[in-house]
């Protein structure tokens, strides 16, 4: 298949690395420029190579060229969206061309030629021959295939140019990416030395904790280290889309928590909340007296509205925990349409730091972003109150309708019921009960008093608010 | 095969580190050099200017992604190894990669973990890879170096230096990291000194494959700052070293 090419063509050669010392020429890379671009098209002479600009023997050893692959497919099956998922296998493919290196993607390439492939005769066209071979191989919609290679100065500058703006378009695209697009999201157990019932489940929607790799970063790490911390979980059956409930996410879950942990949401920080590491960028956290979610990330080191700091309240919920009302998370994540979606996204937050808030700004809603108060606001529980009411904060209505509905229970029932902390423990526990677990609760009273829990564990069968 | 010099800070470990990159690479082997000391001159003893360390590598890979500059497509994957690629700096008898500053606050899992792999590809491209380990123990129980072949001990005459060198060939045996040779290199003795402290050598329990003799050349390079690589070949420590090499590849 491959054997008028001078080279040897084999996977064996990925990983290759041309060092200076052996290499022949330099293509793209810092210090020049240059892209690959795959194309479908109407019209594709297959098997056609070109190359446009001076070949390997032209060329003077030790030299810096500019470089563009411009790849153009045809094929029935070929859809313009699939142009970025086939560019990409470029890497790799290129890679099997033994002398050839060829690092990154887009216009952030950087390839050399060993001077051992030059002096076995090999040039562009064996290389254009190579992928041609290896991408119909690879990906058989692809009826047609056309390679051009580009070296001259003049047409790698307008190559360039036309392939940012195809980049562009498939970055507003991918942006657009969400989890109903997708069928397969990852699990990353990679914190999994320090928090051993921690897995992370990164989907379109949803950022590692840590920030530090998204949904694209675990396909090409699942598909580079298929052994690795970074692994597949089919998305299968949904059954909540705006909790963010699956049931093979659930399975993942507690599987690698050992069955600690067997049900997951990925967008809310009640019921079960996706359990944290203890490297999460920010956390969020339930305000239960304003019935709101403040978050805190990281950088902030002032104390919180609980009255505690950042590095308090990571220590309550890391370690793979699930704290109901806490939630690690990542701050790309709060750039995400999803974010806290069941619990009503940027509708239900009532505190974040000024620093946050800023370099988010672009993706809060424009009628909410003056409404949610910073550390410069408001810190107390009553700041935050006094600053809701004033701005007009959805969480205030939201709260006298469920003091409103709350009331009417109220008078509906007949009998009332009321259990607290330490005055009635619910010792055998209910169906449906649930523990509550907070590092701090302040429980708002009068008569001159307040009343704070620390580290409680509330058991309660049933608990009613009743209207004063 | 990888071959790394370990010992306690200020032993001469940059000494025999460099010296082995000069003769292996002169036996034109192809050599790739990592610098994973934080506080080392590695890359003055070898005469070459660090540019970008894998340290930036990894700060400028974070700053980009809080600040969301990373086209969403892309995957950090192919970013990093772009700009390890560029981190080492390649000369045309041995290449060098500098492991620079140590982490910040804040979650490094993920990009080590990428970074891991991405030198371990890379190190399959040289016929040599000579680690100058950071001083002291740490390296053994953060397991950088696992899967080191070589361990080579440097230790001078002092005592806090042999106490470090049987304190490595200990932790290795407890932590189950299985070298395929663990040698001491006892520098800096004296034909005055040196039965002495060979017999105090011996004690650390890790066989000595070469001692290196107080070398008025490399103190004077040392003063000067000029790069211990250019050291010419009669040069007894150069000498020295070569018949290390000749022992360790025996």
């Amino acid at each position: 298949m491959f054997e008028d090419i001078p080279v040897d063509v084999s996977p064996m050669y990925e990983g290759e690395r041309i060092r200076a010392a052996n290499m022949f020429v330099e293509l793209a890379g810092p210090k020049s420029i240059g892209a690959e671009l795959v194309q479908v098209e109407e019209d594709v002479e297959d098997g056609k190579i070109e190359v446009i600009g001076p070949d390997l023997n032209e060329m003077k050893e030790g030299e810096i060229y500019p470089f563009g692959l411009l790849i153009e497919i045809k094929g029935e099956k070929l859809e313009k969206e699939l142009e970025g998922v086939i560019e990409r296998r470029t890497h790799e493919l290129c890679n099997y061309v033994k002398g050839f290196m060829h690092l990154n993607q887009r216009d952030q390439i950087w390839c050399r030629v060993s001077k051992e492939a030059v002096g076995a005769g090999f040039g562009f066209e064996h290389l254009g021959k190579a992928i041609s071979i290896l991408f119909k191989e690879e990906f058989p919609i692809i009826e047609a295939i056309s390679i051009k290679v580009l070296t001259d100065q003049g047409e790698v500058e307008k190559f360039l140019d036309n392939a940012s703006k195809q980049y562009e378009e498939r970055d507003a695209k991918a942006r657009e990416l969400s989890d109903e697009d997708v069928d397969v999201f990852y699990g990353c157990v990679m914190c999994q030395s320090f928090a051993p019932t921690h897995t992370c489940v990164v989907t379109p929607d949803r950022t590692a904790l840590c920030g530090a790799i998204n949904w694209f970063d675990c396909r090409a790490a699942a598909k580079m280290d298929p052994d690795g911390p970074i692994f597949e979980i089919e998305k299968g059956e949904v059954l909540d889309d705006v909790k963010g409930e699956y049931v093979n996410v659930n399975t993942v879950m507690a599987d690698k928590s050992q069955g600690t942990v067997d049900r997951v949401y990925l967008h809310s920080v009640f019921g079960y909340p996706h359990t944290s590491c203890g490297c999460f960028e920010a956390v969020a956290f339930y305000i239960p007296e304003l019935d709101g979610i403040g978050i805190v990330d990281r950088d902030y080191k002032g104390e919180t509205p609980l009255g505690i700091p950042f590095s308090a309240m990571a220590g309550q919920c890391s370690g793979g925990k699930q704290v109901e009302g806490f939630a690690g998370l990542s701050l790309e994540y709060m750039r995400s349409p999803k974010f806290l979606q069941a619990d009503g996204g940027y509708e239900r937050i009532i505190w974040l730091p000024k620093a946050i808030k800023d370099s988010l700004i672009d993706f809060i809603p424009v009628d909410l972003a003056d409404k949610i108060p910073t550390e410069e606001d408001a810190n107390s529980i009553k700041e935050i109150r006094k600053f809701l009411r004033e701005h007009d904060h959805p969480v205030v209505e939201r709260l006298k309708e469920s003091k409103k509905s709350a009331a009417e229970e109220v008078e509906t029932e007949e009998v009332v019921e009321e259990t607290s902390a330490g005055s009635d423990f619910m010792v055998d526990e209910a169906p449906m009960a649930q523990v509550g677990y907070v590092p701090e609760l302040t429980v708002p009273s009068s008569g001159g008093m307040k009343i704070i829990f620390k580290n409680a564990k509330i058991y309660a069968e049933k608990v009613i608010i009743k209207k004063k | 095969m990888i071959i790394a010099v370990s010992g306690k800070g200020g032993t001469g470990k940059t000494l025999l580190s460099s010296l082995l990159i000069k003769e292996l690479s002169e036996k034109g082997k192809d050599v790739l050099a990592i610098d994973a000391d934080p506080d080392s001159n590695l890359p003055e003893a070898l005469g070459v200017e660090v540019i970008k360390t894998v340290g930036d590598v990894r700060e400028e890979l974070k700053i980009d992604t809080a600040q969301g500059n990373i086209p969403k497509e892309m995957n950090k994957w192919d970013i990093l190894d772009y700009k390890i690629m560029e981190a080492v700096i390649e000369t045309p008898k041995f290449d060098l990669l500098v492991m620079g500053r140590p982490e910040g606050s804040g979650c490094y899992c993920a990009v080590n973990n990428i970074l891991r792999k991405i030198i371990e590809t890379l190190s399959k491209n040289y016929d040599y890879i000579i680690i100058d380990t950071e001083a002291g123990l740490e390296h053994l129980s953060r397991r950088t170096t696992q899967n080191v072949d070589t361990m080579l001990v440097v230790t001078d005459k002092s005592k806090r230096g042999m106490i470090t060198a049987q304190r490595i060939g200990e932790l290795a045996n407890e932590l189950d990291i299985n070298f395929k040779n663990i040698f001491l290199v006892v520098n800096r003795i004296t034909p005055k000194n040196e039965d002495l402290i060979l017999k105090k050598a011996k004690d650390t329990g890790i066989e000595i494959i070469g001692t290196i003799y107080e070398d008025v050349q490399v103190a004077e390079y040392d003063v000067e700052g000029i790069p211990l690589i250019s050291l010419s070949n009669d040069s007894e420590s150069v000498q020295t070293v070569s018949n290390i090499v000749s022992r360790i590849l025996k």
